[in-house]
């Protein structure tokens, strides 16, 4: 039995009634604008979330990374460390969107889609049975859908979210079929039951475990923007409200990681099949794709989107090494924590820029340095964290994922072209982030300063500080990662 | 005459093998969410079929699970593409070029 006061619980009793409440709100005071006080409402629901988690971990009430469970859901330190990457995500995107939702209608159903989906991320993060993994995936997935649409008189708004969509219901077809295949061959949706029935499982039935982990990785990966199946990514972040890209790009994307490490590797594990090197393949793929494609844009956006699925790739080194190296999955751990703040504070950024000066084309971004110095300055943090400049937060969570692939080159021949791979990826894309950095300094004419957004520039002082504080001193985020990443090696149900 | 297990999953792997025939050829919004329909119908015809032979319950309950959510998701979806009729008065993919690079 789960306790009352388990975090999960909590977090959808918090997230849920005031996600529910608010559109009420609305109804019962009969008026369309005050954009700003379901705002505050939405955010002191998310702050008491983080809260709550934040003291479940001070006050020792989670159990060590579990893994498995008997329940449907588990709270452990794994789903803890995923609920905080997200809640800060689901803050960021609140904050960023005080001044964005001003022009726009509805703002109370918008900010309760945001906690609905919040609390589908958080739930996935912290699920242990596939049934409940798929409903907390729907709970997640539906509701940005109607958000990337959200403004409707927008052609581009509603072509991405129409992309999206398609692409998210043949994911989640996907995934349920997978699950069915998986519930047949081994007769339990409980994912511990569901290894050790993987592990002594029928010869004759291995193709078939084959072909469900594959849809997992397939339906996991569209959310994920692995490359095969990333063309609706560019066209989704470009088009959709740039803060509801940032819910896409630091919170789906990072759900799609904790349900892969949940199912997909524990999986590889104990099938002792060689995924390590499908996986590591379409890390290098990931990468390599994202990377060269970020170069020839011409849109930040966009070129934001790219670098995201290039991102993809250097977590996913993590989870290809994670059977031989533990290294490897803290290394991904890490990265997914960073890579939260990093592109979450990146995309607020140019929801800053969309609202002043309406443009995210590259070439109109010359003399940005000038017009919108903080924004400025904290685009320039993430970029460089990004690309893994030594003294922030990004340098320390690439060098583990490296130090990760070099770890494991004693049972795996080819780990070591991973950290070559990855080193020469992050040196290709510090090129195009150099150029966004010259043009918004070193071109264009002196121009006068515009008055910029007062929200954006808190999601961008906290990042900044949360980035460079952890870069300089980053003992007690490793020690928090290595706390929640569950040890692989020994997949044995208790 | 009494089905084989054999049967359920044949016709569930027919029913996929239509949808994604379907995603891959069709080129109009509303019947590329029929053929994922499709491939969710097979997931459930699946599970169902397991849960019956294995037996039991859980395959059901995961199938109505999945019904309802397929339920909500159209629902999203389909008000996603009247949206999209009243810009364009066409909901075929050729015509949703706005976005390219």
């Amino acid at each position: 039995m789960i306790e009352l006061s388990s975090t999960p619980l909590v977090i959808i009793i918090i997230l849920g009634i005031v996600g529910v409440i608010l559109p009420v709100i609305n109804v019962i005071r009969k008026e369309k604008g005050s954009n700003s006080f379901y705002a505050v409402i939405a955010f002191a629901a998310l702050i008491l979330s983080i809260g709550y988690v934040g003291y479940q971990f001070v006050s020792d009430n989670i159990l060590p990374s579990a893994l498995f469970s008997k329940e449907v859901i588990v709270d452990d330190a794994f789903g803890g460390f995923f609920a905080i990457a997200m809640l800060i995500v689901a803050i960021f995107t609140t904050v960023g969107s005080f001044n964005y939702m001003r022009k726009q209608s509805y703002p109370s159903i918008y900010y309760s889609l945001i906690l609905l989906s919040t609390i589908g991320m958080v739930l996935v993060a912290y699920s242990t049975d596939l049934i409940m993994l798929f409903v907390a995936w729907e709970l997640m997935s539906i509701p940005t859908y109607a958000l990337v649409g959200f403004i409707k008189r927008n052609p581009t708004s509603n072509e991405a979210a129409l992309k999206y969509f398609l692409f998210g219901a043949l994911s989640s077809a996907i995934i349920i079929y997978g699950i069915s295949i998986t519930y047949g061959i081994t007769g339990s949706t409980n994912i511990g039951e569901v290894i050790q029935g993987y592990s002594n499982l029928d010869p004759s039935l291995v193709p078939l475990a084959l072909l469900s982990v594959g849809m997992f990785i397939a339906g996991f990966g569209f959310k994920m923007g692995l490359v095969p199946f990333h063309q609706w990514l560019p066209d989704t972040y470009d088009g959709a409200p740039p803060t509801i890209t940032t819910l896409l790009a630091a919170g789906t994307k990072k759900a799609g990681f904790a349900a892969t490490i949940r199912i997909v590797v524990l999986g590889m594990v104990v099938l002792n099949l060689d995924w390590t090197l499908a996986l590591g393949i379409l890390a290098i793929m990931t990468m390599t794709v994202g990377n060269v494609a970020a170069i020839m844009q011409k849109s930040l956006s966009r070129m934001l989107a790219y670098s995201s699925i290039a991102h993809a790739g250097y977590i996913l080194i993590g989870l290809a090494v994670a059977p031989h190296s533990s290294l490897g999955l803290q290394g991904s751990l890490y990265q997914i924590l960073n890579h939260a703040v990093m592109k979450g504070m990146a995309f607020i950024a140019v929801a800053g820029i969309v609202t002043t000066l309406a443009v995210t084309n590259l070439d109109k971004l010359k003399g940005l340095g000038r017009k919108m110095p903080i924004t400025s300055l904290g685009l320039v943090i993430s970029l460089l964290a990004l690309a893994g400049v030594p003294p922030l937060a990004g340098f320390w969570s690439k060098l583990m994922l490296f130090g990760g692939a070099l770890d494991a080159t004693s049972a795996l021949w080819w780990a070591p072209w991973l950290a070559i791979a990855g080193v020469l990826n992050s040196a290709l894309s510090l090129a195009y982030y150099g150029w966004i950095m010259r043009r918004m300094y070193f071109e264009g004419e002196r121009e006068k300063r515009v008055k910029e957004p007062k929200s954006i520039i808190a999601v961008v002082i906290f990042s900044i500080i949360f980035l460079v504080g952890f870069g300089v001193y980053p003992e007690p985020i490793i020690q928090f990662v290595e706390l929640a990443t569950p040890v692989v090696s020994t997949t044995v149900m208790p | 005459m009494v089905n084989e297990l054999s049967d359920f999953v044949l016709v569930s792997i027919a029913l996929l093998g239509i949808g994604i025939y379907g995603l891959a050829v069709k080129r109009n919004f509303i019947r590329m969410l029929f053929a994922i329909e499709i491939i969710i119908n097979a997931a459930n015809l699946n599970m169902v079929a397991f849960g019956r032979f294995l037996p039991d319950s859980g395959g059901q309950t995961l199938a109505l699970f999945s019904i309802a959510i397929a339920a909500a998701e159209v629902a999203v979806g389909l008000s996603l593409i009247i949206v999209a009729y009243r810009m364009y008065h066409n909901v075929d993919v050729a015509d949703f070029r706005s976005l390219k690079g």
